[in-house]
């Protein structure tokens, strides 16, 4: 029988399984937490640092992943205060600014508030949140890709290098990388990326509108847990 | 060597080599340790061997061959007993003379004898040279008594008794009863207290548990761990031992770097003399404690260091650490309680339950007890490794110990903990080296190394080569660590080399905040630590740079002038010879002059010129 346990996410009193991760329980609630790394059904390695929330524990705030951190009786968590929207915004400006060509990264950047890129753009085709390495691995057990190298140098690849036989071409590391959906406006050029936030003025106004929730129409875009 | 199959075994054992040992009262200690070792020590101790055994002597002297006794820039280095004698900068040829002069004769060879870079003094006895006495050797001291290869000498000082003790009177709730008395806290860096990492793994329910030993020691500069491993390897495995005996392990492991190959031979050798002692492995000295412990050897990596990438790399994965939401006690290797120690940490456990907490707790302060071993290097007189009670003084250890500034240059700075630690200006080197108190400054006590600067360190270059150096071991895995201190050293680049602007500052010091904080591990959490001290204690150095666009201490290439004074000039034509990129030009006995297009700016100049004409702008 599966046991229950209360947590508390932004004062709001959450019934969820133990076992589960507080991404998943927020997520189950309607409570947004941005992310990119976390996949349902794959294990979470808290590499996207974007589902960061604020635990407190013994008045003691603690910043740590909620999709690493498991559901405990009487767990208080912050998910959205401007301590942890301060930080998660500065991680989508490393990540908007290391792959700007990709519209999931480009909403990522607008949901997390990134309103200006302080870093020279870096035209990058992989930001390394090893959603592709993680499915090959666990859902089909292929292990045909993997991370290589480690700093700058990490990158994902093949063994060897080479693309092995047990490579089916299944297309499930395409489906899930978030740097197959340029943005709207077409690719950027090397040397003329920007930060597109052409969705910020809608979203601005849907805002105001109830019953619809501008987070998860960004959402989509970039696969948010949600929608798959 | 029969097995020791109880305690009183043990205690037959040991008054026998107890009795052998004092039997020979002429004992040559040479220093063995990888630093020495580096300046030939080896051949010094072949040659002194040969001597003996010319001299007839073989039998009468004992040639003891010992761990790293930490005045390694002295080494090789050499004590004769009786009398204390300290001979350094041995060579091959001393042999004879040391022989024939000092064994047979009595006589102190002057030219081998210790000189004080304060005092410009000859000093004779070892314990009188200021290097050693202005330290506190608990752990360090032990080195010098036993042969790391022979468990014969550490059983005869004595080792091994804690362990005894342990199976014979003390429950595992009693040891770390101990231990939380004692308060000793992790020597690794991070000051958790040990006590409180034992309780919650013992009470972490499971039948399977490991102890590891962390000699993953990485830090630039820092080999306090490897002089302990290489020099005293039984000490090592009986705090393990005690430490298993109460965490409730049965296996342990000792994470070693494998660029440290005298400790891994050294440990493979101590471990395979425990076994045949039938000190690992089933019921040990007749008790039903059973223990064995694996020796793996770390890949080359800076991040399997921290705990949890250690144990993934000792699983046999590619070594990356993973969320530690769950802390390790409870979900370490193979996800079993796991207790992790620092080797430090370890070698202190046999005199605490020897000695006793109180003994322990006598030194260092309130809430950091016990001593510590440091590695002192940098710009000052004597470098090497320092033991000093918790609560010295970094003045102290910087002055009394290192014996103050090398060639007149002011002392302007320390870096301590390595690269997760920060630089603390001269104002502050009254604090006392405690776990809190530093951490308050800004810095960290961290494994222990401690580097010394003086005027002639730009801290702008400083925080780069740090930052240099994590960015090359981040393993890539975290957004925040892989991409900020990219972006942090991107940023110092620019200030470096003269595009700095002022708004750079701040967006350093929120990145700073933002690695600091959502990093994964301890590697990215700490990682900001030596921008953030620089730019807390240094901010004029920073300004020069982004302002001015100059470099004060006159380091960062980009934005220093090499010039000849015209007057000190006399065109002899040295520094000419000397540019490999044949940048000064000028005749015989006319002013030369720097081409500074062609100039790369390497300083040889500088040395070569005898009038002191060249000065860096």
């Amino acid at each position: 029988m599966k046991q229950y346990v209360t947590i508390t996410i932004d004062g709001v009193h959450i019934r969820a399984a133990k076992g589960t991760s507080v991404l998943d329980a927020a997520i189950e609630y309607g409570i947004c937490i941005p992310h990119l790394c976390h996949v349902p059904g794959l294990s979470d390695i808290g590499s996207c640092r974007l589902c960061i929330v604020e635990h407190v524990v013994n008045g003691k705030s603690k910043i740590t992943t909620s999709c690493t951190l498991n559901v405990e009786e009487g767990m208080v968590i912050l998910s959205n205060t401007e301590w942890v929207k301060k930080l998660r915004r500065n991680n989508a400006e490393l990540l908007v600014a290391q792959a700007p060509n990709s519209r999931a990264i480009q909403d990522i950047a607008v949901r997390c508030g990134v309103k200006e890129v302080r870093y020279p753009f870096r035209n990058h085709d992989c930001v390394l949140c090893g959603r592709c390495v993680r499915v090959c691995t666990e859902m089909w057990g292929a292990r045909a890709i993997g991370f290589v190298g480690r700093g700058n140098g990490r990158h994902v690849d093949f063994p060897l290098g080479v693309r092995p036989d047990f490579c089916k071409h299944c297309g499930s590391c395409i489906t899930l990388c978030p740097m197959t959906i340029t943005p709207c406006d077409g690719p950027m050029k090397i040397g003329e990326e920007y930060l597109c936030g052409k969705c910020e003025s809608q979203l601005s106004m849907a805002e105001g509108i109830s019953d619809t929730c501008v987070w998860c129409e960004l959402g989509k875009g970039f696969q948010c847990a949600r929608y798959t | 060597m029969s097995k020791l199959n109880n305690i009183s075994d043990l205690n037959a054992i040991r008054k026998r080599l107890r009795s052998r040992r004092d039997s020979i009262s002429t004992v040559i200690t040479i220093c063995g340790g990888t630093g020495c070792q580096a300046s030939r020590s080896q051949d010094v101790i072949d040659a002194v061997r040969k001597e003996l055994k010319k001299q007839k002597l073989g039998r009468k002297v004992l040639v003891r061959v010992t761990g790293c006794h930490g005045f390694c820039e002295q080494g090789p280095i050499m004590v004769l007993e009786p009398g204390n004698i300290f001979y350094c900068h041995l060579k091959p040829e001393d042999a004879s003379d040391i022989v024939t002069k000092t064994l047979l004769k009595g006589e102190v060879i002057e030219r081998l004898l210790y000189t004080d870079p304060v005092t410009s003094q000859k000093i004779q006895i070892e314990t009188e040279i200021p290097f050693y006495r202005a330290q506190d050797r608990q752990l360090l001291a032990q080195n010098r008594q036993l042969d790391p290869c022979s468990i014969e000498d550490y059983l005869a000082i004595g080792g091994y008794s804690a362990l005894a003790k342990t199976l014979a009177e003390l429950t595992p709730e009693a040891i770390i009863e101990k231990i939380k008395a004692s308060g000793l806290r992790g020597r690794g860096g991070g000051g958790y207290p040990t006590a409180r990492k034992w309780t919650e793994c013992r009470d972490t329910p499971g039948d399977e548990k490991y102890v590891i030993c962390n000699a993953d020691e990485g830090d630039p500069g820092a080999y306090m761990d490897r002089s302990v491993l290489e020099g005293n390897p039984h000490l090592i495995l009986e705090g393990m031992m005690i430490g298993a005996w109460a965490v409730g392990a049965q296996q342990g492991y000792v994470y070693v770097r494998n660029e440290y190959p005298l400790a891994v031979k050294h440990v493979r050798i101590a471990v395979q003399q425990a076994r045949e002692f039938g000190l690992l492995g089933e019921h040990i000295l007749d008790s039903n404690f059973s223990f064995d412990v694996e020796i793996a050897r770390g890949g080359g990596a800076f991040v399997c260091g921290e705990s949890t990438a250690l144990m993934v790399s000792l699983e046999g994965k590619v070594g990356e650490p993973r969320p530690k939401d769950v802390h390790t006690v409870k979900d370490g290797l193979w996800h079993k309680p796991t207790t992790l120690n620092n080797v430090e940490t370890w070698a202190n456990v046999p005199s605490i339950i020897l000695n006793g907490a109180s003994w322990f707790a006598a030194r260092g302060t309130k809430d950091s007890k016990g001593t510590k071993i440091f590695a002192l290097t940098g710009r000052i007189k004597n470098t090497g490794l320092v033991e000093v009670a918790m609560g010295t003084s970094l003045r102290n250890i910087v002055f009394d110990i290192g014996g103050g500034a090398t060639d007149g240059v002011g002392i302007k700075a320390v870096q301590t903990g390595g690269p997760s630690g920060g630089c603390l200006p001269i104002d502050k080197f009254d604090l006392p080296v405690d776990f809190e108190a530093l951490y308050e400054a800004g810095s960290m006590i961290g494994s222990g190394g401690i580097v010394v600067m003086d005027e002639k360190t730009c801290m702008v270059d400083v925080a780069k080569y740090f930052l240099t150096f994590l960015q090359d071991e981040s393993c890539g895995k975290c957004v925040p660590c892989r991409l900020g201190i990219d972006r942090m050293l991107e940023i110092i680049t620019d200030i470096t080399e003269g595009r700095g602007r002022p708004e750079q500052i701040d967006l350093l010091k929120e990145l700073a905040e933002t690695v600091a904080h959502t990093s994964l591990c301890g590697l990215g959490k700490t990682a900001p630590n030596p921008v953030l001290s620089t730019l807390r204690y240094f901010p004029e150095e920073y300004e020069a740079h982004i302002n001015e666009k100059r470099c004060p201490a006159g380091v960062c290439q980009a934005l220093i002038k090499y010039e000849i004074d015209d007057e000190k000039c006399k065109g002899c034509g040295i520094c000419l010879d000397a540019c490999p990129h044949d940048a000064i030009k000028g005749e015989k006995k006319e002013i030369h002059t720097i081409d500074q297009d062609t100039c790369q700016k390497c300083g040889i100049c500088i040395e070569e010129c005898k009038l002191d004409a060249i000065s860096v702008a």
